[in-house]
């Protein structure tokens, strides 16, 4: 890599030129895990990851950059872009393991799309149904219940992505538990009264 | 070399801050000694503009003429101006910026100008204090902000000559105050109660970063508020003569009573005064601390929800926070303390004057930009309400969601609705709620050029990018066939650039003229894309109406094409609503039969909520 303002050698991972200083644009198809310094995995642990957004950040962010040159200013400005994206996606696991199988070469939503859960399927319905029935009764124990139990069974599923993908298990499994999140997701969603409007 | 300054441009006061050569921050006098200048100007009849106390004082006396709390019209356009925030004041909306109206008519000024005058006041005294023209600045908006107000806010700068090299949100400046001068490190709840706004953030300060987790708020809640109450109660009780119709002046008097005399019970346990009021009335005004505190307990209780919301934004899990530090001449109350204490479980932090604690967090950050400040604490600030782009139907698909860090970028792909569709509306909105009408509209434009391809085949990929001042800018291009076509827009009710230059050499009608001509342009074009869906809809779901039923549509839209074709885009804008208000109950039924469908087919993507969207019109 050559460095775009004084034409010296610049290391690959290299943020910054170690001639004259200037932040370097990230590398082609630099990834999200890349984009936070971490290696590309599934078990990341928490706390690391807010330190190194923070410390990135500390480096990119466009307000470092307030007296720099407009090109200087635009590269900190597409990295720090980059850097929230990164900490966006990757700080939650199931983002993050969607983003692990895109990664892969799969696609998560579209196979979600396309799977066989008819069971699944159907408890959904059926829960779905309890819950309209307990929000037209006016019955809030029951939403609150029925919320509950959804926050519940999709906590459980949250944890059972750590050890697939230690396992190594075939991306269709993880698919399937993401698309089961969706569900939960909806189910919550509905049986909490609606945040208050502005 | 120029210092760098921070300006709190309040609803109430402004005030102006900068570091010193110890690096500590401190308060610039902004007028007769007082660090506050009231956000006061008055536009006297021989062209004369006043700002501060001057302007405040004539108030009572010329109250059209003396623009209050003029913040809160900043960012608004025709027709979006609140009915209470209205008050006595005249408007002019028949450009794309609302303005007031001053000096029987015969004056209009925008909210960027009349803010612009206030800005101007506190550079000079900036100027005058540091002994030549400042430097970079920071200005302070509330968290809760949307796009167009903060465009807004740095026309106003850039139109006073101010170098804005930053827009900050108040609660993260106070909070900046708070953290370096404790240098502590935890979680953090701002709760700013100022004049006409309310913000509540929530801040974590760990590593020398200082993130800003959550925030929300209430751009229309304040002392004002409580003013008004107050102020109605007084006149109701002790007006004498009484009078039939209140009179502006009146109204004005009584709010300036009633603000002294709620202060004074922040202190005091009764307060019994006789106030002069303009026009020979006098105000008989008793009143005890837990009369008022009776009569503001309902403005007081609006900031629960908020706080709420923030707190689960934040996602602490149920971890009270490390401290809450108040901001805003009306968190003085006592009643606002308890309530505080009562929300985050915790005596709210007092040690620095709440009046003045955002000015000087902002000159502690202008301080940190202007040096690149690579030792000081950084702030990562967060985008306070979800930006998103109206789908057919009117329904919002959100593409960057609320309390995202910023800078921010993301990108969604919609295709085209129907066949051969070679223009497509990209209706930028932001906001929390669902239907695109119920959201702040920011910007409307066309991409056209789209290859006429079937419905569903052109793909349309729309980037929204926030900037480090939460500022947005949108591009749209076709990838289908590799044909680019950029857009950028700006927000509709901000100025663009062409706008502020036109105010900077005082040809404002010309300007006007061309916005006209925008606005004509934009709504003809929205026009022909409503008409146009609908005789689609019609075709695919016309079984969902009687003939009945679709009669009144049809009277409307031919209603609106005879408007589309003269000049009136206000008229043009009234047949639109007139028409979306007609065809509401088939835009529900078309969207129940569609849902219905994947529900019945258990489709996963409509039922989950994921993946394609039907239709994808824009």
């Amino acid at each position: 890599m050559t460095c775009w303002a004084c034409k010296s050698d610049v290391p690959p991972e290299a943020p910054s030129c170690p001639a004259c200083g200037k932040l370097q644009p990230a590398a082609g198809g630099e990834d999200l895990f890349a984009a936070l310094g971490l290696p590309r995995r599934f078990d990341l642990e928490p706390s690391e990851l807010e330190a190194r957004f923070r410390e990135r950040s500390r480096r990119f962010h466009p307000d470092r950059f307030a007296r720099a040159d407009a090109r200087e200013r635009r590269i900190a400005l597409d990295r720090s872009t980059r850097l929230n994206d990164a900490h966006r996606t990757l700080r939650e696991p199931r983002r993050r393991a969607e983003y692990l199988l895109r990664l892969a070469g799969h696609d998560p939503l579209a196979e979600a799309r396309t799977l066989h859960d008819p069971e699944f399927l159907e408890e959904q319905l059926e829960v779905r149904e309890q819950l309209a029935i307990a929000r037209a009764e006016g019955d809030a124990a029951a939403v609150a219940a029925l919320g509950q139990g959804a926050r519940e069974r999709l906590a459980a599923l949250e944890g059972e992505l750590g050890p697939l993908f230690a396992a190594g298990a075939p991306h269709e499994e993880l698919s399937r538990r993401l698309a089961r999140a969706r569900y939960y997701d909806s189910i919550i969603a509905d049986a909490v009264p609606s945040p208050q409007r502005d | 070399m120029a210092r760098a300054i921070g300006i709190d441009l309040g609803t109430t006061n402004s005030l102006v801050a900068s570091v010193d050569a110890r690096n500590r921050p401190r308060i610039i006098p902004a007028e007769e000694g007082r660090p506050l200048l009231p956000s006061a100007v008055h536009y006297a009849m021989d062209g004369a503009i006043e700002v501060g106390l001057a302007a405040r004082r004539r108030a009572p006396e010329r109250p059209v003429d003396t623009v209050l709390s003029v913040k809160r019209f900043m960012g608004r356009g025709p027709g979006d101006i609140r009915p209470e925030d209205r008050g006595i004041y005249h408007f002019d909306e028949t450009g794309s910026v609302v303005k007031l109206a001053v000096n029987h008519g015969k004056r209009a000024v925008s909210a960027v100008e009349v803010s612009a005058e206030i800005l101007r006041v506190l550079k000079k005294r900036a100027a005058e204090d540091l002994g030549g023209p400042p430097g970079p600045c920071v200005i302070t908006v509330p968290a809760y902000f949307d796009d167009a107000q903060r465009q807004a806010t740095k026309d106003a700068g850039r139109l006073a000559g101010l170098d804005v090299a930053r827009l900050v949100n108040e609660p993260t400046a106070a909070a900046l105050a708070y953290g370096l001068d404790q240098r502590r490190e935890g979680t953090f709840a701002v709760f700013d109660l100022g004049g006409g706004t309310f913000d509540v953030s929530i801040l974590k300060l760990e590593g020398g970063v200082f993130e800003v987790l959550s925030t929300g708020g209430d751009t229309h809640l304040g002392g004002d508020d409580f003013d008004r109450v107050v102020a109605a109660r007084l006149l109701e009780r002790g007006l004498t003569p009484a009078v039939e119709q209140l009179t502006p002046a009146l109204l004005r008097g009584a709010a300036a009573a009633a603000q002294k005399i709620r202060e004074a019970l922040s202190s005091e346990e009764r307060v019994d005064a006789e106030v002069e009021l303009p026009g020979g009335h006098v105000l008989t005004a008793s009143l005890t601390r837990a009369e008022l505190e009776e009569l503001i307990l309902p403005v007081v209780e609006r900031t629960t929800g908020p706080c709420r919301r923030a707190l689960e934004d934040a996602r602490l899990g149920g971890e009270p926070v490390d401290g809450v530090v108040l901001v805003g001449g009306a968190t003085r109350t006592p009643l606002v303390r308890r309530h505080v204490k009562v929300l985050f479980g915790q005596e709210p932090l007092t040690d620095l004057d709440p009046d003045t604690v955002v000015a000087l967090g902002a000159a502690v950050q202008a301080d940190a930009l202007d040096r690149g400040g690579r030792d000081d604490v950084l702030l990562l600030d967060v985008i306070p309400l979800s930006l998103g782009v109206e789908m057919m139907g009117g329904v919002v698909e959100k593409i960057v969601l609320r309390n995202s860090t910023i800078p921010a970028s993301a990108t969604q792909q919609f295709t085209t609705y129907a066949d051969g569709q070679t223009g497509m509306v990209v209706h930028v909105v932001q906001g929390e709620r669902e239907l695109a009408r119920d959201c702040r509209s920011l910007a409307r434009f066309t991409l056209k050029g789209i290859p006429p391809l079937p419905a569903g085949i052109a793909r349309v990929e729309i980037t929204y990018a926030v900037d480090a001042d939460g500022i947005l800018s949108v591009s749209a291009r076709e990838l289908e066939t590799g044909v680019e076509q950029h857009v950028q827009v700006k927000a509709t009710y901000g100025l663009s650039e062409e706008e502020v230059e036109a105010m900077l050499v005082e040809s404002i009608e010309h300007a006007e003229e061309d916005v006209t001509e925008r606005f004509l342009v934009e709504w003809r074009v929205e026009g022909e894309r409503i008409v146009a869906a609908l005789e689609t809809a019609f075709q695919v779901d016309g079984e969902l109406l009687s003939p009945d039923e679709k009669a009144p549509i049809d009277e409307r839209i031919e209603g609106l094409r005879q408007a589309m074709a003269g000049r009136d885009y206000l008229a043009i804008k009234a047949w639109i609503e007139s028409l979306d208000a007609a065809s509401k109950e088939f835009a529900e039924r078309r969207m129940n039969k569609h849902i219905g469908k994947a529900m019945a087919g258990h489709r996963i993507d409509e039922f989950a909520g994921v993946g394609g969207k039907p239709g994808g019109e824009l």
